[in-house]
């Protein structure tokens, strides 16, 4: 590549990096303004920091707790999404059944009814249950979203996985419930690893199911920043400082793992 | 151990006949080759062997035992894959160990055992790599390791020879022979290469169409086949095939007569082996004139494709023909020893 496409190269990485970073930037400052900085006109870059917003929110409103519900519900739907999704991804992958193609469509539609069609009759059914505003009623929400996605990119990876290892493991003496366990998910490790980390984002983000089904003990960061939005206003400082909260773990773990991550999900492009 | 197919019929879900009705029965110590073209059922026989697949009617028995139902861990029986089907995520080391591990071998035999079988096909020094760091000759050792390091009673070998090339083709098979010598168990071994299957089988059986057409030695299979099918598989080039008509003694195909003595009337087959022709100088009292079409030399031998009308043929001779080409007139013998004759319907070997 030449000189000068190499300067134009940087350019559009700049700018997209700017598109990007700019309204996290954005977010992290204000948590650091007092209130006439967050709602001055013209935006303010060099100002005086505060750091009352966070001990504001965390301490004296009890946000603490939300933080441990988050995580909660995250790593609780994440496992759960995993533990029915990976087994039934690989009964589609190298089982026949009748239907198998229709059933495995189902999972799909299960994601076509927008979100908020779904939610009332789901407080309704929780509330039949008693368990409405508790985690377990977002970890169950979130679960019916993330098994789709389970399933989907799941079967992918295991279908990418020759059927001879299947083979080459009951010769050697496993059963075949064996060679799921001891091979195949050793083997998609690195798409299994992707995949963990999608349903946690995705469910870490998450806010509408969270925010209909818990409204007070179970709540979820997401759903405490409407709590935020006072009637004498919204208080964006500290609005922002449990933005930087919610999202300053899922930016360090993406880092973290970054290079598994991409390798997960290019896993069944690239061909040996 | 005597291994037994009794009456072996495989249905595939969309309704191809795999195999129709195999019976075949071998014993301890053999190397069995099922030879065949693609499509002959060949590889859904050892699979059923294996247990990978289920038989659609029929059983199969070892040391009378009926293992139809068994799985594949029940059999004693190993098998090494035509892609290797190693475990990329464990060393060679472990893909090796694995058999032993699952069967809970003590750790000081595993050991044992794997150094032994991996001196023997000589990867010890690839012992502890990955197998994406392998070349294909080095994976598909550690295949044959891994299938025979719990010297299980059978080991099953689907096409494991075809995606080496060719020489390293030629040094694993001697490798294979070798090894079948040294370990004294039964080998079965699959293939569509008839040159493999001859230089490997103590016996071949020889499938087409879902049917075996031929269980036999190497050497019978080869001086005798049972059928037309099976003469023209094996041997190369093909035996000369020729449909005609027998008259009064006289085997006829348009401008090609040879007196064949006491044959019944009507439509037969004659075959011929390329090396059975016997060039001529002179016309003699039993040689046929052809016509040379091409001169193909494969020293040290020289392939002579000659026709006479419709009737076209190739010999293989240890001459050099010089200049001789396209046109010349070429005397052969057709010697009565080595001729064989087919049912023009059937397609089996007459008496």
């Amino acid at each position: 590549m030449s000189r000068a496409w190499r300067g134009v190269a940087w350019a559009a990485i700049l700018v997209v990096l700017v598109v990007a970073l700019t309204p996290y930037l954005w977010i992290v400052l204000t948590s650091f303004k007092t209130r006439l900085d967050a709602l001055a006109a013209v935006p303010v870059w060099a100002f005086q920091p505060t750091f009352e917003h966070y001990p504001a929110v965390f301490l004296d409103k009890g946000y603490l707790p939300l933080v441990g519900n988050s995580v909660l519900v995250a790593v609780a739907t994440t496992a759960l999404s995993l533990l029915v999704g990976v087994p039934a991804a690989y009964v589609f992958a190298r089982r026949d059944f009748a239907a198998k193609e229709d059933l495995f469509f189902f999972f799909l539609t299960t994601r076509m009814a927008p979100p908020i069609s779904v939610v009332v009759p789901m407080f309704l059914l929780f509330t039949v249950l008693g368990i409405t505003d508790t985690p377990l009623a977002v970890v169950l929400a979130h679960s019916t979203f993330n098994l789709s996605l389970v399933v989907w990119v799941m079967r992918g990876f295991f279908a990418e996985i020759p059927r001879e290892i299947d083979e080459a493991g009951m010769m050697d003496g496993l059963t075949r419930a064996g060679t799921f366990v001891r091979l195949l998910i050793p083997l998609a490790a690195p798409g299994l690893a992707a995949t963990a980390i999608l349903c946690f984002v995705l469910s870490w983000n998450e806010f509408l199911y969270a925010f209909v089904l818990v409204a007070f003990e179970g709540r979820t960061l997401t759903v405490g920043i409407p709590g935020l939005v006072t009637p004498h206003g919204t208080l964006w400082g500290q609005v922002a400082a449990v933005a930087v909260v919610a999202t300053l773990p899922i930016v360090v773990f993406t880092f973290l793992v970054q290079k598994h991550l991409v390798r997960g999900l290019t896993f069944g492009a690239i061909k040996a | 151990m005597a291994v037994e197919f009794r009456a072996v019929r495989k249905v595939f879900a969309d309704g191809t006949v795999a195999l129709e009705g195999l019976d075949l029965a071998f014993g301890t110590g053999e190397f069995i080759v099922l030879l065949g073209p693609s499509g002959s059922g060949k590889t859904t026989a050892c699979r059923l062997l294996a247990g990978l697949e289920e038989p659609t009617s029929g059983t199969l028995w070892v040391d009378g035992r009926d293992i139809t139902g068994l799985p594949p861990r029940q059999r004693g029986m190993s098998m090494v894959f035509q892609n290797y089907a190693l475990y990329a995520h464990k060393t060679v080391y472990e893909n090796i160990a694995y058999p032993l591990r699952i069967r809970k071998a003590p750790r000081a035999e595993i050991d044992r055992m794997v150094r032994a079988i991996a001196a023997m096909l000589q990867i010890e020094i690839q012992l502890d790599r990955r197998p994406r760091q392998l070349s294909g000759g080095q994976a598909q050792r550690v295949a044959v390791a891994r299938a025979l390091v719990w010297q299980p009673e059978i080991c099953l070998m689907d096409e494991p020879l075809s995606n080496l090339d060719a020489l390293l083709r030629l040094q694993t098979r001697t490798e294979l022979k070798r090894l079948h010598g040294e370990l004294r168990r039964t080998f079965v071994f699959v293939t569509h290469d008839q040159e493999e299957a001859m230089t490997l089988g103590t016996r071949i059986a020889v499938l087409n169409e879902g049917r075996l057409v031929q269980f036999d030695t190497p050497r019978r299979i080869y001086r005798e086949p049972a059928s037309r099918f099976v003469a023209e598989f094996i041997g190369r080039p093909a035996m000369n095939t020729i449909d005609g008509v027998v008259a009064q003694g006289v085997f006829r195909a348009g401008a090609f007569a040879l007196p064949v003595g006491a044959l019944a009337d009507g439509p037969v087959v004659l075959g011929i082996r390329p090396e059975a022709l016997v060039l001529r100088e002179q016309p003699t009292e039993h040689s046929i004139a052809f016509e040379l079409d091409v001169v193909e030399l494969v020293e040290p031998e020289t392939l002579l494709f000659v026709k006479k009308g419709d009737v076209a043929m190739v010999a293989r001779v240890m001459r050099d023909m010089g200049e001789r080409g396209a046109g010349a007139t070429v005397h052969l013998e057709l010697p009565q020893q080595h001729r064989h004759f087919f049912a023009a319907t059937t397609g089996e070997r007459l008496p």
